[in-house]
């Protein structure tokens, strides 16, 4: 049976698709999934970095597409994981390098081999978003609780609904003392707005911005609490039921929170 | 296959060689006409790049003539004791002696010249010890063994990856300078590979494709390519990727003032340094990258001679 | 204050400009998403609008616009850049003026429209045109490096990047830096800076990213959650000229305008002011 194909989309840059991918990567495949993470940002190319694979580079995505190498010549088997490995983006190109078609093959062919094909997408609502959604079935909208990321996330989550793809939410750097204050949305007023089913919150923590800069997927650590919760939001996506733990209870408008949705 | 493509360029250079040495018995720190604080900070560091592998043996430190100091002594016996190495003995002049007995260390009179040479003569006719890797390099070089096949292969269906400029020359199979039968590959051809000088620094995601040498004053930023058949020259910092001898020519040769590559590459070979390489330090020396026994190996540019003359490695 | 400063150096940013009396047409941009160019389009724009400048902030992100958030617009947006273009309407009519500061006013972008339509020769025109009227035509640059991007490099002839001390930050700059090619020296501004973590060594400092972009380098913002806040209600920092962030970007302004402006950043540590002021002044690290 054929593994899962999700993209990890935003719409807006910079809220962490990328970090989303790599460590939700990194869960699924400590739980014994076999993942294969695909770097579609061509010419932007970042997933190699945050998991400290760029030195391994031989081949990229747009050699595969264009039948220089084989997929498995490609893929690159992580450094600590033995069941996760990436597809790197090509660096020297330009998104137009790749069509939609051949983009959805690879992605088919690297399901055929895995339990799941992770798709980081690049950012934006251009050629480059439409390659990478169209190799997947399903998809992973990242937001952080900021006007203009939730609005672009609308945007993004409206052309995911054209095509009829299911998509869940993940709300990345959540500042519970700024929800608190009323100086940033709360996941429940996230949700209300993009009315897509939440499978992931996760708070703002500084140690991410080291492990991303050493290429270390923030997972491995055992005394970061983002790994619980990464562990969570892998947990949910095979099907379990996890509550999530409230660590906020204070909305924009100080209504009262129901304490489901948080963690 | 083995051999075939090494996953880590060894850096060797003069002090390299000269301040850790392997004897019959254990270890030798050569100080001898060093500068002691900077020896120590060195043999501090290089033993830091492999915490653990020279643990349990023991160590003696000669200084030749140099004078070493009791605070010296202790300090090069504390550096030596962190990586579980033992400091047996010292040898040196009269005053080292002193200084010795005075750290309870054993005293040795120096090796005469003979013995040095002596040294130097049986080291040659070592044989080269094994590299031991760590699991991150072997699966590196598992990586790269498949790539590295796979570039030949396309090599020898024709495929370059940079356009050649007489497409009526049929590339030549590896072993053509043998045969003499088949069409000169390109680099036997008699007019000179031509140098393209380009002076600009090359950034992240732009890529510099030459059929020749390439000389480039300015640095390749991380995310950048540079691929030559020739050799390829860096005034500056090389950070992305280098392919020399694009076409096969495991002749070629990559040169940088400050060599920082993500990927080397020369002909069919790959090489990347190792995760765990410490902390640069700001005096960039330059150096330069070649195939050696079937490997990357980086040399510092001041040693190229002496290993063109023949002097061994290890 | 223009001309003299053409007069006296040929070179420097915007002396072009000047000399033939039209505005600069400026286009902030980065590649990697998220760094901050809009809240420094922003920022940026109420600066020199403070200062009397007369500025037009033109959202070129077509589809997924911000800028009016940041100038909390939003309501007040009637008509944008495409309908500009298309010629369906004026640009009176599309520009809005600014709320707090008199001298700005927005393009806002169109929001349920594509990148796809926008006609690069028109909107090279249209910046133009804008440049006749205004000193100073700010240009907020997509994310990416595609379509859009091309679009709205298309109509200015000087570059501002934004990049945050992380390596994925700096190489996506890089790269753009790159494709911005000979036509612009862009000047770089360094965004999110947390001292305190650059000192623990979890960051990269200002000297880490330099090293790689070799930029002349027109400030650096440190990070602070007002500037969550202050996006999220629609208020530039920049219209706080005594707060540290408002501050930064008033010298970023002064310095825009050709002034040689020394660091002001109280509360960065003493050590790293030193470094700053060593880099400022135009001279490359």
């Amino acid at each position: 049976m054929s593994g899962r194909r999700i993209v990890i989309t935003s719409g807006k840059g910079g809220v962490g698709k990328t970090t989303t991918t790599a460590n939700l990567g990194a869960a699924l495949a400590k739980r014994g999934k076999r993942v294969i993470l695909i770097d579609a940002d061509i010419g932007l190319r970042n997933l190699d970095l945050v998991l400290g694979l760029e030195k391994r580079i031989v081949f990229d995505l747009v050699e595969v597409a264009e039948g220089r190498c084989q997929l498995r010549q490609a893929l690159i088997k992580d450094k600590r994981f033995d069941s996760l490995s990436i597809l790197p983006a090509a660096q020297t190109r330009e998104k137009d390098a790749i069509t939609e078609e051949q983009f959805s093959a690879i992605v088919a062919r690297a399901a055929e081999q895995s339990d799941y094909v992770l798709i980081d997408c690049p950012a934006g609502i251009e050629a480059g978003f439409r390659n990478a959604i169209a190799g997947a079935a399903e998809a992973i909208v990242v937001t952080t609780p900021e006007v203009s990321a939730i609005r672009d996330a609308d945007r993004v989550v409206g052309k995911l609904n054209d095509r009829g793809k299911p998509i869940r939410l993940i709300v990345n750097r959540l500042r519970s003392e700024m929800v608190r204050s009323g100086d940033m949305l709360s996941v429940d007023d996230v949700c209300e707005i993009l009315a897509i089913e939440l499978v992931g919150v996760v708070p703002d923590d500084e140690e991410i911005i080291d492990t991303t800069n050493r290429g270390e997927p923030v997972v491995l650590d055992e005394t970061s609490r983002l790994r619980a919760i990464y562990d969570k939001i892998a947990r949910r996506l095979e099907g379990e039921i996890v509550p999530f733990t409230s660590f906020e209870n204070q909305g924009f408008f100080g209504r009262l929170i129901d304490a489901m949705k948080a963690g | 296959m083995n051999g075939a493509s090494q996953s880590h360029p060894q850096r060797y250079s003069e002090k390299d060689v000269t301040l850790l040495r392997g004897r019959r018995k254990g270890l030798e720190v050569a100080l001898a006409g060093r500068e002691l604080g900077q020896a120590f900070d060195e043999l501090e560091a290089r033993l830091g790049e492999r915490p653990g592998f020279y643990r349990g043996t023991s160590a003696v430190a000669t200084f030749g003539t140099t004078h070493a100091s009791v605070p010296d002594l202790s300090r090069l016996r504390g550096i030596l004791a962190s990586a579980g190495i033992e400091l047996r003995a010292v040898s040196g002049s009269v005053e080292v002696g002193e200084a010795a007995r005075a750290c309870e260390l054993a005293f040795e009179t120096p090796a005469g010249p003979s013995d040095e040479h002596e040294l130097e003569r049986r080291r040659a006719l070592r044989p080269r010890r094994g590299v031991k890797l760590s699991d991150a390099a072997r699966s590196l070089v598992a990586d790269f063994a498949g790539a590295r096949a796979d570039i030949a292969d396309r090599r020898r269906r024709g495929e370059a990856s940079v356009p050649r400029t007489d497409p009526s020359i049929e590339p030549a199979p590896p072993d053509a300078a043998l045969a003499g039968e088949f069409a000169p590959a390109l680099h036997l051809v008699e007019a000179p590979p031509s140098t393209l000088y380009h002076a600009g620094t090359l950034r992240g995601g732009q890529a510099l494709h030459y059929d020749g040498n390439v000389v480039l004053v300015g640095d390749v930023n991380p995310g950048a390519e540079l691929i030559a058949t020739g050799d390829v020259l860096v005034f500056g910092r090389l950070a992305g990727v280098a392919h020399a001898g694009a076409q096969g020519d495991e002749r070629a040769r990559v040169y940088a003032l400050d060599l920082d590559a993500t990927q080397l590459r020369i002909a069919t070979f790959i090489a990347a340094d190792g995760e765990n390489r410490p902390a640069r330090t700001n005096a960039a020396r330059p150096e330069a990258a070649l195939v050696r026994d079937g490997a990357i190996v980086v040399v510092a540019f001041d040693q190229l001679g002496a290993l063109e003359r023949g002097a061994s490695l290890s | 204050m223009h001309e003299l400063k053409a007069t006296r150096d040929e070179k420097a940013p915007g002396a072009a400009a000047a000399a033939a009396k039209l505005g600069r047409a400026i286009v902030i941009t980065s590649g990697k998403g998220g760094v901050g160019k809009t809240t420094t389009t922003a920022n940026l724009g109420t600066a020199l609008a403070q200062r009397g400048a007369r500025v037009v902030l033109v959202d070129a992100d077509i589809g997924l616009r911000n800028l009016d958030i940041v100038l909390g617009l939003e309501s007040r947006v009637k008509h944008h850049l495409l309908d500009v273009l298309d010629e369906t309407v004026s640009l009176d009519d599309a520009l809005v003026p600014d709320k707090h500061s008199e001298t700005l006013s927005l393009l806002p972008a169109a929001q349920a429209r594509e990148k796809e339509e926008v006609d690069t020769e028109k909107m090279r025109a249209l910046i133009q045109s804008l440049r006749e009227r205004f000193d100073y035509v700010l240009i907020d640059c997509p994310a990416g490096i595609e379509l859009g991007f091309k679009n709205a490099v298309a109509g200015a002839d000087e570059a501002i990047v934004v990049c945050t001390p992380e390596v994925s930050a700096v190489r996506d700059v890089d790269r753009v830096v790159g494709l911005l090619g000979n036509r612009f020296k862009p000047q770089l501004i360094i965004n999110r800076l947390r001292p305190q973590l650059v000192k623990k060594g979890k960051m990269l400092s200002v000297d880490d990213v330099n090293a790689i972009l070799r930029l002349p380098l027109l400030g650096v913002i440190a990070d602070e959650p007002e500037i969550i806040v202050t996006t999220n209600r629609g208020e530039p920092l920049a219209l706080r000229k005594d707060a540290p962030t408002g501050a930064a970007y008033h010298a970023i302004a002064a310095r825009v305008a050709g002034e040689d402006v020394p660091a002001p950043m109280p509360h960065l540590k003493e050590t790293f002011l030193e470094r700053l002021g060593s880099i400022f002044g135009g001279k490359r690290p």
